[in-house]
């Protein structure tokens, strides 16, 4: 970081965090207003989707350093909740919300009670078969799953007074929707981020023995993180279905996995606004590649490998180096400071 | 067909892919135990090797003249060499400069280079599956009910040749020292004065090689081969290696053995659309009794 | 940090809505799977339609004002992209048809959106009974549906090929699925029995476990309902474990490359088809020429010549219609009747199938399909 760079920060210091977060809200609740089209719409809704699965990831990967390589199998999980208990129960699809996200966690919860005596690249294959079992179990068990031909699923709708408002296909219901869905999620995130578990959780990944020593109790909190984790994938896996109006196995195979894997990566491990810049940019740029027609995945390659070799750490990794020129971690610094010479004194 | 000649039949079926991911696997594991990296491009380098025999298949012994022997050396001679620059070039380019940035900062490269060389296939032979030519016909060992083709005999000594050089080289050259000691300790390894950057490059050239002889037997052995096929090939060899524990040259053959016999044995006994489920589901049984593969030692991170 | 966010976010945006409006052209919608692992069958589809484009452009403006263009898109096989792809399709003006989607799980989620947009889909492969039977009008397929070809063929192996004990195997997609349930269905009550019926992975190679098993049972039938990559390979590979059994296959394996993969082990294995032999039709026999010279390089896929008389059809319908307006043009492919196509006269019922009903039987000689004669007599 060089001594120009700092000072821009400064500067940009100057305008108040909320009043940034607030305005760039504003813009996208106002975005439908300009833009109407229903593949740009669409586009946004899927990224979004995604933003969600790259922030449920966060915390287990960002945050507490678990490498999952099967993050799909908890979307599918979410999706599917909805879609049996709609097509077998006739559920309706707010209905669903606490079903899908706790039998996405209990998921999570199970698998994780097995699997996370293992550490490091050994826990990364084990959730990659965990991927591919689940996504071949769903393309089997026919007379649940539906197998490969899916199931068919409502799309959701609002009883306002008088008068039933159905989602349908428009895209425009599901934008906002989306958008409050990812608001809840970074707000969960962020205060976890910032409480006692997310403190934990980062000194898991930093050292494990090291936080073990320090009277963190290590098992615990890595389980807390993978359910936690794979609750936000049933979350937005119950997005998913009700959007698509359709499930079905494709939509939950490894490349997903690694995708989502790639935007935590790409966005920055551990970075709220990293996760959801990357989300969107990796749906947006082979978007906008498609002119490009079957040259597109050799152009998105480049686009990843080049970005990685210009940030390796991600487009918004460097956060922690900037919070140490924080204004109010200086203050605390200080304060610190001023303690240990008042101990030393004594 | 006695429910024992079956039995054998199965078990010699699961050998030979066995013998295949074990090939692939060592790519995946030399990689891991130098660098800790998860080279997701191999399998992709893998069925470069196929095409690359096919392109000297249909290239060059026609027009030299050369009999079906003389065309399997050139194949293999090329195929391993054009595999093993592809592996140190792919090194150079996408993970040499990210060797001081976050680990998986080279995992997004590794998809990217994946990508790029799945299109490029892709773009030079089509996206049809492309016929591979045929070597040693059906022509097979039969031992009463059950039968062991020629090639399969092929594919399971020339792999088993292969590894024993592997392992000598490993074992008895100074070079296979530097190797050692390079995955031991990296930085001892710079004092000793080794060039590890040359180490680490030497290891993705033999890795790919082999990956690329690999390629090129699963050609001979399925006769079609396919733009994408690196890709499921890939995932079940480095399943393999990780089974074997990653880092581990034995293991690795070892992994992929067992991979292919219980995968093999599942598909064949219980039900084969849930193959992979087998595959995967002994790996997570095994490696919650071994964490660290059935080889691997155990290290603290 | 917060402007970094903004300017990334404006700039992608910014980027999503490029592209300019055109005037005189009528564009026609391509939708299917051309890259990834079912590249070959997206890009054979998108190949016949640009032909179909060519031929017409090349004769001049198809109504005064107009040029025909081909909008290809890449649906991944992946039901999701295909939703977003049909509104992206559906979003833009100057397309008034589609052709695709390729893959039934595909067309099933992309169908309301169409039906939304009031605009004609007509796709060449999605053989799967369900769509039709959702009430879409815009719906239509120029492929037979799995329950029409698969208990013709299963009649074909009873009556003709003797079959008694019978061993079918599909590949788990929603096409080969269906076709193997329905031929399964119909032979068990011809009498024939099914020694077993299990399904093999879209992508997967190594068949040997299974076929060993098949070989244990000694069937004299196999049936296999998918396409002919893994048919080629689990023929090659029966046949080097030393498996004799007859082999019959439905429209999936009736391809050139099928041959071609399967080598001499090819010979001998009978398929069903929609419609008699194609090779001897002479608008056929023009495609096939074209289509090698153009895509020489390539095998020409199973259902290009579903996809080329889609495209026909669109063709003829905005030609009849004379204007670029998606309600006339789909008022015109549901009015197509006897359309002489490379498969036959094309009419469509009101679910918008087929009602080419014809099911003929070829088996390979020479390397090279030879008709048999139609599946019932």
């Amino acid at each position: 970081m060089n001594r120009r760079g700092i000072g821009l920060y400064q500067a940009t210091k100057k305008i108040p965090r909320r009043a940034v977060n607030v305005f760039i809200l504003l813009i996208l609740f106002a975005l439908p207003l300009f833009d109407r089209n229903q593949y740009h719409l669409e586009v946004l809704v899927s990224a979004g989707i995604f933003a969600i699965l790259v922030l449920g990831l966060n915390v287990m990967t960002g945050y507490c350093g678990l490498l999952n390589l099967g993050y799909a199998a908890f979307f599918a999980a979410g999706a599917y909740t909805y879609a049996i208990l709609n097509v077998r129960f006739g559920w309706s699809f707010w209905v669903s919300l606490p079903a899908c996200i706790i039998s996405a966690g209990a998921f999570g919860l199970a698998f994780g009670s097995c699997a996370l005596r293992l550490k490091g690249d050994y826990l990364a294959v084990v959730t990659l078969g965990f991927g591919e079992i689940t996504r071949i179990a769903l393309n089997n068990m026919d007379s649940l799953t539906g197998g490969p031909n899916g199931l068919t699923v409502a799309h959701p709708a609002l009883w306002l007074p008088h008068k039933r408002l159905a989602f349908g296909i428009n895209s425009l219901p599901y934008y906002y929707l989306t958008l409050l869905a990812i608001l809840v999620t970074v707000i969960i995130v962020s205060r976890l981020s910032s409480s006692r578990f997310g403190r934990a959780w980062i000194a898991i990944k930093e050292d494990e023995v090291a936080a073990a020593c320090l009277g963190i109790h290590t098992g615990k909190l890595k389980l807390l993180a993978f359910c936690i984790g794979s609750a936000l994938a049933g979350f937005a896996g119950w997005l998913f279905a009700g959007k698509q109006g359709f499930v079905s196995p494709e939509s939950f195979d490894f490349i997903t996995s690694i995708m989502l894997t790639a935007m935590l990566v790409f966005g920055g491990m551990g970075s709220i606004p990293g996760a959801i810049v990357a989300a969107l940019a990796l749906t947006i740029i082979p978007e906008v590649l498609r002119p490009l027609q079957q040259y597109r995945m050799f152009f998105f390659g480049t686009v990843m490998i080049v970005m990685m070799l210009f940030r390796p750490q991600g487009l918004f990794g460097g956060v922690r180096i900037f919070e140490e020129f924080r204004p109010e971690s200086e203050r605390i610094r200080q304060e610190e400071d001023e303690a240990l010479g008042e101990d030393l004194r004594q | 067909m006695s429910p024992l000649e079956t039995f054998i039949q199965q078990l010699i079926n699961g050998l030979v892919i066995g013998m295949i991911y074990a090939l692939i696997a060592l790519g995946y594991t030399m990689v891991y135990g130098i660098i800790q990296l998860i080279n997701f491009a191999h399998g992709e380098i893998f069925i470069t090797g196929a095409f690359i025999g096919l392109a000297v298949f249909g290239a060059l012994p026609g027009a030299l003249g050369l009999g079906n022997l003389w065309a399997l050396v050139l194949m293999f001679a090329l195929a391993m060499a054009g595999c093993g620059l592809l592996g140190v070039l792919i090194e150079r380019v996408a993970y040499r400069p990210l060797r001081k940035s976050p680990r998986l900062a080279c995992l997004i490269t590794a998809i990217g280079v994946s990508f790029i060389l799945q299109n490029v296939l892709m773009l030079i032979w089509g996206p049809v599956d492309k016929s591979f030519p045929v070597f040693f016909k059906h022509s097979a060992l039969t031992f009463g009910a059950f039968r062991v083709t020629f090639m399969q005999s092929f594919i399971v000594i020339s792999s088993l040749v292969m590894m024993l050089v592997l392992h000598f080289f490993i074992r008895r050259t100074m070079l296979g020292k530097a190797l050692r000691a390079a995955s031991e300790d990296m930085t001892a390894a710079r004092l000793m004065g080794i060039n590890v950057e040359r180490i680490i490059s030497v290891c993705f050239l033999i890795g790919s090689a082999l990956g690329g002889a690999g390629g090129l037997m699963y050609g001979m052995y399925y006769n079609t081969i396919t733009f994408h096929d690196g890709y499921l090939a890939g995932i079940k060899a480095f399943t393999a290696a990780v089974l074997g524990g990653i880092g581990n040259v034995p293991g690795a053959m070892l992994g992929g053995v067992a991979l292919g016999m219980m995968e093999g044995l599942g598909a064949g006994y219980l039900s084969s659309e849930w193959k992979n489920v087998f595959a995967f589901l002994i790996l997570i049984i095994l490696l919650l009794r071994w964490p660290s593969g059935i080889l691997g030692k155990f290290r603290h991170e | 940090m917060r402007k970094k966010i903004l300017i990334v976010i404006c700039c992608l945006l910014s980027a999503l809505s490029l592209g300019a409006k055109q005037t005189g052209v009528i564009k026609i919608g391509c939708v299917g799977p051309i890259t990834g692992d079912q590249a070959s069958l997206g890009l054979d589809q998108l190949h016949a339609l640009q032909i179909a484009v060519d031929e017409v452009n090349a004769k001049g403006e198809i109504i005064p004002g107009c040029r025909l263009e081909v909008v290809s898109l890449d649906d991944q096989h992946n039901p999701s992209q295909a939703v977003a792809m049909a509104k992206r399709l559906a979003a833009d003006p100057d397309v008034v048809a589609v052709i695709g989607h390729m893959n039934s799980s595909c067309s099933l989620a992309a169908a309301p959106i169409y039906q939304n947009a009031r605009m004609a889909e007509i796709s060449p492969s999605s053989s799967n009974p369900e769509i039709s039977r959702k009430g879409y009008d815009t719906f239509f397929r120029t492929c037979a549906t799995d329950d029409i070809q698969a208990p013709q063929a299963a009649y074909f192996a009873f009556k003709q090929l003797k079959a008694q004990k019978v061993f079918v195997i599909d590949d788990k997609t929603t096409y080969g699925k269906g076709i193997a349930d329905e031929f399964k269905k119909e032979i068990l009550r011809l009498g024939s029995s099914v020694l077993g019926h299990q399904g093999i992975m879209q992508g997967e190679k190594d068949f040997t476990p299974l076929l060993t098993k098949i070989k244990a049972l000694a069937p004299d039938l196999i049936f296999f309902g998918g396409m002919y990559p893994e048919g080629a390979l689990l023929l090659r590979q029966a046949r080097s474990l030393g498996l004799i059994a007859q082999w019959l296959g439905g429209d999936g394996i009736y391809v050139s490359a099928f041959i071609d993969l399967a080598k001499e082990d090819a010979e001998g294995v009978y398929c069903t088809f929609i419609g008699a032999d194609v090779s001897s039709l002479a608008s056929a026999k023009n495609y096939l020429e074209t289509y090698n010279s153009r895509f020489g390089r390539q095998h020409i896929g199973p259902y290009s010549a579903y996809a080329y008389d889609a495209a026909n059809i669109i063709i003829e319908a905005i030609r009849k219609a004379a204007k670029k307006d998606r309600q006339a043009v789909l008022a015109q492919v549901r009015a197509t009747k006897d359309f002489p196509g490379v498969v036959g006269l094309t009419n469509f019922d009101e679910k918008g199938d087929s009602t080419i009903g014809f099911i003929g039987v070829f088996r390979v000689k020479n390397s090279a399909f030879e008709y048999v004669g139609p599946a019932k007599q």
